[in-house]
């Protein structure tokens, strides 16, 4: 498994509070990587560290398979950062500042030329690109920090709270252009506390509460392994209790329960028995009239890990 | 992916571009060379007016030009040095610019000596510029100039004068991240040493301390060479680290002679005494004076390098 990010007991400190505890973090190459945790959780605090803004109090980290000390220029020609709300220099222009940028990435001319329109009109700020910063409005900044994250064509890619501030167009479209980026063989480790974007466009999740990593895995075997079992739910013509006794008898069924017309199945397995479900009803004489499954989704794992991480109290 | 070189040189002048644009663009420094400009006219035209009202033609002077400069005094150079580096560390600290620069494949030293020289450049087009007014308008009001040659050793002191205080706003400004703590604080010790160093010069028999602090130092003579007043041994000439461009010129004038220093006696009658303390060489004078001002530049300079390198980014 080749890693793009892999801390070993990266610990942070602020004084007397510990941000970041003894985190020991895996990130694949070429996946979108989720970092999920409430406000506080030492998610940027993190990234920082990643970046080269921070420095450990304790630990090691690795950024491509190159372990990290100090402050190591060359690591960062191979990745690109958007902070959490970034801020750029008001008295350059757009497409200056990329320029600008661009040579700092140590790019020739003539790949400046072909980038920046390229990038200036992935994110939609093509047409504004000779404005001043400081006339752009929050979500155009938030576009030009993807854009010059993005500018030097880096295999790894580190986004701190990508969609903050941005209106929902703003949003999907950001969720739109980092799957294009992951598209492109690149690995993208994104910061969020919005879960249905780390569900939305996350292949893998790490979830982080109070510095500690609570778990970290792809994201199917993250609800697999913390999600209750799921219940289904099957409503009937004409239920009765043949029906009930025969779907119990199934080895995945734990509890089956009557609702008027419907039947509330809890199963034991998080594998799709729908079709088992409805073979048993139907050698039953019964007719469905419709069926659902409910699955646990990744917030109410979410939720159930960060409760349990506080001793029981959600915050 | 690809790969690339990193270049020193084409880093290094990106970074120099940087704070280039951002220093002719701000506001503070456009206002400073306008009132610099302003001043530089109305010390050439004033005498012209004044002279036309009392109906008396003005006096051909062969030496204004090199005897002034660019008539740019202590304060004069502590304003340059303020609006050219009071935003440069502490300010994007502040505005939170400092990320995206931090995190892009240059070293902190770097991005450090870049906006150093981005500083050097600027300052040094700023004083040739107004060199070359006064030169103009210097020859137009007061006739052909003598020894003009010598404007290069005057611009020279002028910017290293200016440099010790550049290097005393960046060493406060690294510390503080603050650009208002950055201004005011060599501010303070500007206005500190302005009012207590005349005062230490002419009354005290401990002048010489003042030879080794930032400003105007101490008041010496050249004796018998040309008094300005007949209350006066001499040409009056400072001995700090702010009259460097001055005295280069009287070294170059007359190289071979002595500074004679002297404290006011107490008051006898209503005639005050001069008593004679001690007398060295000029080039002692001047060669201590730039000594000083290196040792100051480089020691700050220091101190910013090392706050700056050390930096963590908290918020």
């Amino acid at each position: 498994m080749k890693l793009a990010i892999e801390t070993i007991g990266l610990t942070k400190r602020y004084g007397s509070l510990t941000a970041v505890s003894k985190l020991n973090l895996k990130v694949e190459k070429n996946t979108i990587h989720g970092f999920l945790g409430p406000n506080g959780a030492g998610k940027t605090t993190t990234i920082k560290v990643l970046v080269g803004l921070l420095k450990p109090d304790e630990g090691t980290f690795k950024v491509l398979g190159q372990e990290v000390h100090g402050d190591m220029p060359d690591v960062r020609l191979r990745m690109g950062y958007m902070p959490e709300l970034p801020k750029f220099p008001k008295h350059l222009r757009g497409w200056e500042l990329l320029d600008i940028y661009g040579r700092m990435y140590g790019m020739t001319k003539q790949e400046r030329v072909e980038q920046i329109p390229k990038l200036l009109d992935m994110v939609g700020l093509k047409g504004r690109e000779k404005d001043f910063v400081g006339k752009y409005s929050k979500g155009m900044q938030q576009r030009l920090g993807i854009a010059q994250a993005l500018l030097n064509e880096p295999e790894l890619v580190i986004l701190d709270e990508p969609s903050l501030g941005l209106d929902p167009v703003g949003m999907v479209e950001v969720r739109e252009l980092i799957k294009e980026i992951a598209k492109e063989g690149r690995t993208v480790f994104l910061s969020s506390h919005l879960l249905f974007e780390v569900e939305q466009i996350c292949s893998h999740v790490a979830i982080i509460n109070r510095g500690e990593l609570l778990i970290s895995d792809s994201i199917q075997n993250v609800s697999n392994k913390l999600s209750k079992p799921s219940t289904m739910q099957v409503e009937v013509a004409k239920p009765s209790n043949k029906v009930v006794e025969a779907v119990k008898k199934l080895s995945f069924v734990s509890e089956v329960t009557q609702d008027g017309n419907k039947l509330i199945i809890e199963l034991k397995t998080h594998d799709d028995v729908r079709a088992q479900i409805s073979q048993e009803i139907t050698k039953a004489g019964e007719v469905i009239v419709s069926m659902s499954l409910k699955e646990q989704t990744l917030e109410e794992v979410f939720m159930q890990l960060v409760t349990k991480s506080q001793g029981g109290r959600a915050e | 992916m690809r790969k690339r070189e990193l270049s020193w040189k084409t880093r290094f002048w990106a970074v120099v571009r940087y704070e280039l644009l951002w220093n002719i663009r701000k506001k503070k420094f456009l206002g400073v060379i306008v009132v610099a400009f302003a001043l530089a006219t109305l010390s050439l035209a004033l005498p012209v007016l004044l002279s036309n009202m009392i109906g008396q033609s003005l006096s051909q002077n062969p030496n204004y030009v090199v005897s002034t400069g660019a008539g740019i005094g202590g304060l004069g150079m502590f304003l340059f040095a303020i609006v050219i580096v009071m935003n440069s560390i502490s300010g994007e600290f502040e505005s939170g610019t400092i990320v995206p620069l931090l995190t892009k494949p240059v070293s902190r030293t770097m991005v450090f000596l870049g906006k150093l020289f981005a500083a050097l450049i600027t300052l040094l087009s700023a004083y040739a510029v107004l060199f070359i007014y006064m030169a103009v308008g210097g020859t137009i009001v007061y006739g052909l100039q003598n020894n003009l040659h010598l404007l290069p050793l005057s611009l020279f002191g002028t910017i290293l004068s200016t440099f010790l205080w550049i290097a005393v706003v960046l060493a406060i400004g690294a510390l503080s991240k603050s650009s208002l703590i950055a201004a005011l604080g060599t501010f303070g010790i500007f206005i500190a040493l302005t009012i207590s160093s005349p005062i230490i010069s002419i009354f005290s028999d401990q002048a010489w301390i003042l030879n080794y602090v930032p400003g105007g130092g101490t008041t010496g003579y050249i004796a018998g060479v040309k008094p300005q007043t007949p209350y006066v041994p001499g040409i009056a000439i400072s001995t700090g680290t702010d009259n460097i461009a001055a005295n280069l010129i009287n070294y170059a004038l007359y190289p071979s002679s002595n500074v004679t220093f002297f404290k006011m006696s107490a008051l006898i009658g209503q005639s005050q005494q001069l008593i004679e303390l001690y007398t060295e060489s000029l080039s002692i004078v001047l060669l201590r004076s730039i000594a000083v001002a290196l040792a100051y530049i480089f020691g700050f300079l220091l101190i910013s390098w090392y706050a700056f390198k050390r930096a963590q980014m908290l918020e």
